[in-house]
């Protein structure tokens, strides 16, 4: 396996080429963090700036969140979920193809700090990584942990970890596939009542602020108005309302379904820890079911529910 | 100036004496859904090994939604626009435990805010000033702390009507306020102890590896349009979401927004946090947007803190260290490193 150094030598070489080539203004990708097991974006437009770059275990966002809001030309160093976000927003017709690069970096999955932290209760004064280890440490201890331990729950069932097919070149070995989200417990949810059903979404979003951190850090969420901010009418209230909440929560979903590559960036990015891909999850899986449709995969296949035909075969459209 | 100990076994009967046998509601950090928080809890149930509660207590004072009046209409009546305060009388007063001295210090940029020559919210002064605020200093900051770089301590005192350590599994704790002296004479569990040295002590090697102070002289001592046009804020917008996490979990943000809900019956008005990372912070009703991009809200949040609040409560910074931004920002931005990049 490459390792982690060498890989991001990879990365600021092909940076600086893009930049030295006039291929993009701008490369969006990841620097270190100013803390242990952070990491944030970095738009490199000079040298210095790609000498900066890394791949990491901590990334948070997918960047493709970044590129509808970028006018003109730009390269992103994306993992397979970044990749199929900005393919998708090129088919929803957000980006322009001509203007987009992408440097596919394979990926081994990100990690979850939350999970790290359960297990390391002790304040983490540094980490280090490689492409299988966490090595922590604090005042006096530190320790290690497998990367396969803390994982994030969305990289556990990643499909295409490698962004191989659309990247306009690839960085890195390739990694093979996970075995898709088999959907398992939802499943179970499926056969509870209504009553229950109800119960455990609505659990779900109890603790949410209404930051809507989680929509901001979405890469399909690119509304220049989104549904929650509209005041003329105002569809949702703006205190804590259990059903504004969870209309917000509920809405978001519906509109991303059969949009989502389950990048995960929304949980990462919720300050208390929402779960907030089952909603998405339980939509992908009707989306996959119905339509054996992944999003992301092709530049020339448009998610099932943006799709209109005059000549549907479904009645409810005439 | 009383000090005291209170025996790890008499911890429990201590904090049942400060509800005042019923009279207070009881605030103290405590676990919920997995998260610490600053809430109204059990006695039994209070964690005195945290680093802080992982959001600030000043939901306490300011909740997210805060009912502020119930309207309706009676037809029969000559002036038929019937309107009730809510709120103000109806609730007990509080007695908070294990304020972490940053976010006691951010209470008091709040109290402000909300109560000065100018202006007194009564929402914020029938709960605050009522309120016995007892601290539980840090012996063991966190990584992403930095109250020493602030002015402030992880013993500080500012805001608090007392401070306590852990000591031998229970507390040693000091009255800081005539109220705190008087609320706590004689209270069960306590008993009467010289701490002053050892927490001299405790303090000294508490701070000992913390940042040292940030330097904002210059930010001081520039003119509002100097910061403001520095080129620093367009490279931290490119990364910033304006997700707004950082304001809702801030200590001292304290915007909010108020709005009516109503139906044919009546309604009410309410007042919700908001956050000046939001486009609809300041649309205008006419559509213009005076802060129409990302860079101006990002940037509003840092003159705010770093500027705005120093000019206006006599040099006193509005971060005070805790952290909480810097640990749940998305994307990294961290407030040290936009004030350095302010102070040139």
């Amino acid at each position: 396996m490459t390792s982690l150094p060498d890989l991001n030598q990879k990365i600021q070489s092909a940076a600086k080429r893009l930049l030295a080539e006039g291929k993009a203004e701008v490369v969006i990708g990841c620097r270190q963090g100013t803390t242990p097991m952070t990491v944030a974006p970095i738009f490199c437009r000079t040298e210095d700036d790609c000498n900066q770059l890394i791949w990491s275990n901590f990334a948070k966002i997918n960047l493709a969140t970044y590129l509808p809001k970028y006018p003109g030309k730009v390269a992103i160093i994306a993992k397979g979920c970044d990749a199929r976000s900005a393919v998708g927003q090129v088919v929803e017709k957000q980006i322009e193809r001509e203007n987009l690069y992408i440097v596919g970096v394979a990926c081994g999955g990100l990690v979850d700090v939350e999970q790290i932290q359960a297990r390391e209760p002790r304040p983490i004064r540094a980490a280090e990584e490689d492409w299988a280890t966490i090595k922590l440490s604090g005042d006096g201890w530190s320790s290690s942990l497998p990367k396969e331990d803390v994982l994030r729950r969305n990289c556990k069932t990643c499909v295409s970890r490698t962004p191989e097919g659309v990247a306009d070149e690839l960085i890195g070995e390739p990694t093979e596939a996970l075995p898709a989200d088999d959907y398992a417990d939802l499943k179970a949810l499926a056969g509870q009542s209504l009553e229950e059903k109800m119960a455990y979404f609505k659990g779900l979003v109890k603790n949410c602020l209404r930051c809507y951190a989680c929509r901001n850090a979405c890469p399909l969420c690119y509304c220049p108005v989104c549904f929650v901010d509209e005041t003329r009418p105002q569809w949702l209230g703006k205190s804590q309302d259990e059903m504004d909440t969870f209309t917000f929560h509920l809405l978001r979903a519906f509109h991303c379904s059969g949009r989502c590559t389950s990048c995960g960036g929304c949980e990462a990015a919720c300050p208390m820890d929402i779960k907030l891909r089952e909603f998405n999850r339980l939509l992908d899986e009707e989306v996959q079911k119905d339509w054996n449709y992944l999003p992301g995969l092709s530049w020339d296949q448009t998610p099932p529910l943006t799709t209109y035909r005059p000549d549907d075969e479904a009645d409810f459209i005439k | 100036m009383a000090e005291y100990i209170v025996k790890e076994n008499a911890l429990k009967d201590f904090f049942k004496a400060l509800t005042e046998g019923g009279k207070r509601r009881f605030l103290a950090p405590a676990e919920v859904s997995g998260k610490l928080q600053m809430i109204e809890t059990d006695p039994e149930k209070v964690s005195l090994d945290f680093g802080n509660t992982h959001q600030s207590p000043k939901s306490a004072f300011f909740p997210q939604t805060e009912k502020l009046m119930a309207f309706h209409k009676d037809t029969a009546k000559s002036d038929p626009f019937v309107y009730k305060p809510l709120g103000l009388d109806e609730t007990a007063p509080m007695v908070l435990f294990g304020l972490r001295p940053c976010d006691a210090r951010g209470l008091v940029v709040c109290d402000r805010v909300f109560q000065n020559n100018r202006f007194t919210d009564p929402y914020w002064k029938s709960k605050y000033e009522s309120a016995v605020k007892i601290g539980l200093a840090c012996h063991d900051p966190r990584p992403a702390c930095f109250c020493t770089a602030v002015g402030g301590s992880p013993f500080g005192e500012a805001g608090l009507d007392a401070i306590a350590f852990v000591r031998d599994g229970g507390l040693a704790l000091k009255t800081l306020s005539a109220e705190g002296g008087e609320f706590l004479k004689g209270l069960s569990g306590l008993e009467s102890a010289e701490i002053g040295a050892e927490l001299a002590e405790k303090k000294q090697a508490a701070e000992a590896g913390m940042p040292g102070p940030l330097d904002q002289s210059k930010v001081a001592g520039a003119a509002v349009m100097e910061i403001y046009n520095q080129p620093h804020w367009k490279d931290t917008a490119d990364r910033c979401l304006n997700c707004g996490t950082c304001t809702f979990v801030c200590p001292t943000c304290h915007c909010f927004d108020i709005q009516d809900e109503q139906n044919e019956k009546g309604g009410l008005r309410m007042r919700n946090w908001d956050t000046c990372m939001s486009w609809l912070y300041t649309v205008h009703g006419t559509g213009h947007n005076p802060r129409p991009t990302k860079t101006e809200r990002m940037r509003q949040r840092f003159m705010h803190k770093l500027k705005y609040i120093p000019m206006k409560q006599d040099g006193a910074c509005g971060c005070i260290g805790c952290g909480r931004c810097v640990t749940l920002c998305p994307v990294n931005i961290d407030i040290r490193e936009v004030a350095r990049q302010m102070n040139g």
